[in-house]
């Protein structure tokens, strides 16, 4: 499978078809047994561990289902946290620009434990775009949401995936949700069909 | 349904029963060690008493008093003075009879001839034979093989005596022994009415029977018998075996709270894991007491294997390291020993742990399923009530009473408090510091400031440690060196008596010659104390005191000098302020026992003269010392119109006898001890007593180390997550290693920062009080960087499993 700059694809499954593998796999995250994964096409899958989690860190995010926040980061350091591994000097203004333009913005010194859920992904989605990446990874994004905070945070997802013209990875049950991406991917009885 | 085995599966769990694994390993090893050496000296002073429990009396001990003591191991000695006569020569001896059990306790040392090698020997001489002193062969000018006449009795001398177990420490005031078998003693027909006779029957056992036998003898007393137990021998109140057992209790209390605060730790994180299991229940409609025991119950029965099996690798270790003790036969543990290694473990779990866990029904059930809540609050009066009584419940049971260790006790429940209240602000304002540190020097930061459930206790329990085994080495490795000092290699190793003014000059060149070390020599003269404020003695005492009573009955030595002897104190009144004006200053024990203070008047008789004088001062004397040491010492010239003798000590390099038979030719009057035996037995003492407190200070710190490791672990879910996380967001191995050599060195420098402020604050008091305002300063005090260090090394190692975790676990399990 290939994915172009800019495009969106979800992957759909059932519970324990290896949507997350997939995941995991096309993020360096894991190394695949045969095949290879290839990223702006250059090898990514076989790096090793050290230089995988650089490039990811340099052209990749992630949204997860449970936010996945440094408990012990503010909010606005946690939007800075994956600037600062690439020790970009502007990681601060961006964090409270993005955390602002999210809504935030008197969020900034609080710590994830201090945020409602809605908040939380809010924080998570601040720290993908902020990087600027090539390619955002979204794991179940609504999946820990009520349905209203999952349709804004879907909202906003999609409207900053365009935005910022990056290729997304959505993993996901909701087919409501897969149906806004440009392309769709089944996974059953591990194989790929679209 | 609880099958014991389902909670193993949590990983935390694990941790939890390693904790408890650990401190019943402690606990087991502590006390059963604590029971070891407690039973050395329980034996030591054993030895000295002659028996487990004595009955003294000057008649010999009564059918029923004899069928009281059936079941216990018995020997018996007759003691009595007698005159020995050898041609023109006389010489008062205690002469003792023993029968064949003769010594329960230890052994006899005796040589085959005048200055040859001792060797050591389980029972006394056969029928027809008599050990002799020194001093008897000497004054007599008696050999061995030559006979002895005791009364009407010929018998043959076969050996020296040097040492008997039961030797007290006043061996230069008691009359040279004369050793002989019990079975002679009617035939010497020396025992007539009057004769001044002490009939001893030793006695040795179990502990029941010797409690049965302890309880039928006192209610069957004779008014001259006296009966002497372990508990009245006191001789464990002897300096250093005393601090010995303390820093011995010390270590247990120790472990407890370091096992308590690492179960604290590893609960909280369980309960973590299993508050959703708790909501669940309580949503199903399960009442609160159903959710504890079904939880409780299920964890309790899980725990009580991984107590069991540490406190079977507790008896193991002791097992295998007693045999340094020196020990053999079985464990010395008694009852209440084994409920404390076998419930301990179990009663720690229940005070440290209980308190967090009974938090699983406190949150309410929505809050935890919708993931808003950790279930974190306990209730903080009950956490605190239950985490102070367990320790001072254990170290009762430990001590059997809390008057040693009531201070100690309450200075470490106070730094268990204090130190987290400290602690927590310092901790804050390293967190708000932190925001514009470095990235790495952040994460660390953050890691302990946002944890302060995880990090106060922690940082608490790591400073109590390092601090008091900073200071128990300290000062424990402090008072053993000076036990040693007291026994220098050139300690006097031989005393001389019955010296006359001119020989002195003699010994010196002797000793000259032949490399010998002089010690002070004292002039002394024997008396009996007959008045007290010119009162005749026993109506000025105003109640009995069986120690006043043996004064009064014997001859005590009196000297005279003007230098405070080294191993003396003053603690009332002033050394000999007038000189030559008959001032005496007297020995504490001796002048509570007589009701002396400063200023009243003694009057002594000896021979056919009296010497009065006024009391200064009381003094504090180091019995243990090896130094000739008096209960009365009078001012210059007080003596000067007695018929004095001399009393000194020397050193002599080891070698032949025929240097000491050359010095007994040359003043024959003389009497000269041996004490190279009883130096040599001291000296095995303290290096047994070393070996005790290094094994004891290894398997402490090893506990502390132990515990931290799982205390570390316990909190290992949110790191492995958080470094994962870290990962997936780009970051390199090394950004993790560096954190984590950050955050503990943090720890470790805190700590140590911190068990150091405490150890110079503590060691100062101290240094006033032992060690005459000197800071004693040694390598000890480096103790609490080490430990820092290991802390660091530690807490790194653990850290790389969490350090391991793949990110891939992020995707796959749930927050």
């Amino acid at each position: 499978m290939e994915l172009a700059s800019g495009e969106s694809l979800a992957i759909l499954g059932p519970s324990g078809s290896g949507k997350s593998t997939l995941l995991g796999l096309l993020a360096g995250l894991d190394v695949p047994g045969s095949g290879t994964v290839e990223l702006q096409g250059r090898p990514f899958s076989s790096l090793n561990e050290d230089d995988r989690a650089a490039r990811r860190g340099e052209l990749c995010a992630f949204v997860f289902q449970s936010f996945h926040l440094v408990a012990d980061l503010t909010a606005r350091e946690n939007v800075m946290l994956p600037m600062e591994l690439q020790h970009r000097r502007d990681a601060r203004a961006r964090a409270d620009a993005w955390l602002e333009r999210l809504g935030l913005g008197e969020r900034l010194q609080h710590f994830p434990a201090q945020l409602s859920g809605g908040e939380q992904q809010r924080v998570a989605l601040a720290r993908a775009f902020a990087v600027e990446p090539a390619l955002l990874f979204a794991d179940e994004p609504t999946g820990s949401l009520d349905h209203a905070n999952g349709a804004r945070i879907a909202e906003l997802l999609f409207d900053l995936n365009r935005q910022a013209g990056t290729a997304l990875v959505l993993v996901t049950h909701d087919e409501e949700l897969a149906g806004r991406c440009d392309r769709r991917l089944k996974l059953r009885e591990g194989r790929l069909d679209e | 349904m609880n099958s014991p085995f389902r909670p193993w599966r949590d990983s935390v769990f694990r941790v939890l029963a390693l904790s408890v694994m650990l401190s019943a390993v402690a606990l087991a090893s502590v006390v059963l060690l604590s029971a070891e050496l407690e039973e050395r000296f329980a034996i030591h002073t054993a030895e000295a008493l002659g028996g487990e429990l004595v009955l003294a009396g000057s008649s010999p001990p009564t059918e029923s008093q004899r069928e009281a003591t059936r079941e216990l191991e018995r020997a018996r000695i007759t003691d009595f003075a007698t005159v020995l006569v050898e041609g023109d020569e006389t010489l008062l001896v205690s002469a003792r009879a023993v029968d064949a059990a003769y010594p329960l306790f230890g052994e006899l040392m005796i040589a085959d001839e005048r200055f040859g090698a001792s060797r050591p020997q389980q029972s006394g001489p056969p029928p027809g034979e008599a050990w002799a002193a020194e001093q008897v062969l000497d004054q007599l000018g008696l050999e061995v093989g030559e006979p002895l006449r005791l009364g009407r009795k010929e018998l043959e001398i076969s050996a020296v005596i040097r040492q008997e177990p039961d030797q007290g420490a006043g061996f230069y005031s008691m009359n040279p022994r004369v050793l002989f078998n019990l079975a002679d003693l009617e035939a010497t027909g020396v025992l007539g009415p009057g004769t001044r006779v002490e009939y001893r029957l030793l006695l040795a056992g179990e502990p029941a029977p010797l409690e049965r036998a302890r309880q039928a003898l006192s209610e069957d007393l004779r008014p001259d018998q006296e009966l002497e137990t372990l508990e009245d021998a006191a001789v464990r109140s002897m300096g250093p075996l005393r601090q010995l057992t303390l820093w011995v209790s010390l270590a247990v209390l120790l472990v407890t709270l370091l096992c308590g605060a690492a179960i604290y730790l590893a609960s909280s994180q369980r309960v973590r894991r299993r508050a959703r299991m708790a909501a669940l229940l309580r949503s199903f409609g399960a009442r609160r007491r159903q959710v504890l025991t079904r939880l409780l119950g299920g964890e309790f029965i899980a725990i009580l294997p991984a107590s069991l099996l540490g406190s079977l690798a507790g008896i193991g270790l002791i097992l295998a390291l007693r045999g340094d003790l020196g020990r053999e036969g079985g464990l010395a543990a008694d009852p209440g020993d084994w409920i404390v290694i076998l419930f301990g473990p179990l009663l720690l779990w229940l005070a440290f742990g209980l308190p967090r866990l009974t938090a699983l029904v406190r949150v309410p059930a929505m809050q935890v399923l919708s993931g808003r809540s950790e279930a974190r609050q306990a209730s903080l009066t009950l956490e605190l009530a239950a985490a102070l009584a367990a320790p001072v419940l254990l170290a009762a049971l430990l001590t059997g009473s809390l008057a040693d260790l009531g201070q100690l006790l309450l200075l470490l429940v106070a730094m268990a408090v204090l130190l987290p209240a400290l602690f927590w602000p310092l901790l804050l304002m390293l967190d708000r510091g932190s925001r514009r540190l470095a990235l790495p020097l952040r994460l660390a930061i953050r890691r302990l400031s946002r944890r302060p459930g995880l990090t106060l206790p922690l940082l608490a329990a790591l400073t109590v440690a390092m601090s008091v085994l900073g200071l128990a080495g300290q000062t424990g490795n402090r008072l053993l060196d000076d036990w040693q000092h007291r026994l220098p290699e050139r300690a006097p190793n031989f005393f001389v008596f019955n010296l006359f003014e001119e020989d002195l000059d003699t010994l010196s060149e002797w000793l000259e010659r032949h490399d010998g070390e002089e010690q002070p020599a004292y002039p002394v003269i024997r008396g009996r104390l007959v008045e007290i404020n010119d009162t005749p003695v026993r109506q000025a005492l105003t109640k009995y005191d069986d120690r006043a009573e043996r004064t009064l009955n014997r001859d005590l030595v009196l000297t005279e000098t003007e230098q405070l002897p080294p191993s003396n104190r003053m603690v009332e009144g002033e050394w000999l302020p007038g000189r030559h004006d008959h001032e005496v200053t007297v020995e504490e024990q001796i002048a509570n026992s007589l009701e002396l203070d400063p200023g009243d008047r003694v009057r002594f008789v000896s021979g056919t003269r009296t010497l009065e004088a006024r009391v200064t001062g009381i003094r504090e004397v180091d019995w243990d010392s090896f130094q000739p040491n008096f209960f009365f010492i009078f001012s210059p010239g007080s003596l000067d119109e007695h018929d004095r003798t001399w009393l000194t000590s020397f050193w002599l390099p080891p070698g032949d006898g025929a240097r000491l038979a050359e010095l007994v030719r040359a003043m024959p009057h003389m009497s000269l001890l041996d004490v190279n035996d009883m130096l040599d037995r001291a000296r095995g003492i303290i290096a047994q007593a070393s070996r005790a407190t290094a094994l004891l200070a290894v398997l402490l710190m090893g506990a502390a180390l132990l515990v931290l490791a799982a205390a570390l672990l316990s909190g290992g879910d949110a790191r492995a997550r958080d470094n994962a996380l870290l990962r997936t967001l780009g970051a390199r191995r090394s950004l993790l290693r560096q954190v984590e050599w950050l955050e503990f060195t943090l720890l470790g420098l805190a700590s140590a920062l911190a068990a150091s402020l405490i150890m110079l604050a503590s060691l100062w008091p101290l240094a006033q009080r032992l060690f005459d305002g000197e800071l004693p300063w040694s390598p000890w005090m480096l103790l609490p960087a080490a430990l820092g260090l290991l802390v660091i090394l530690a807490g790194v190692t653990l850290g790389r499993t969490a350090r391991r975790q793949p990110p891939l676990t992020l995707l796959q399990t749930p927050d």
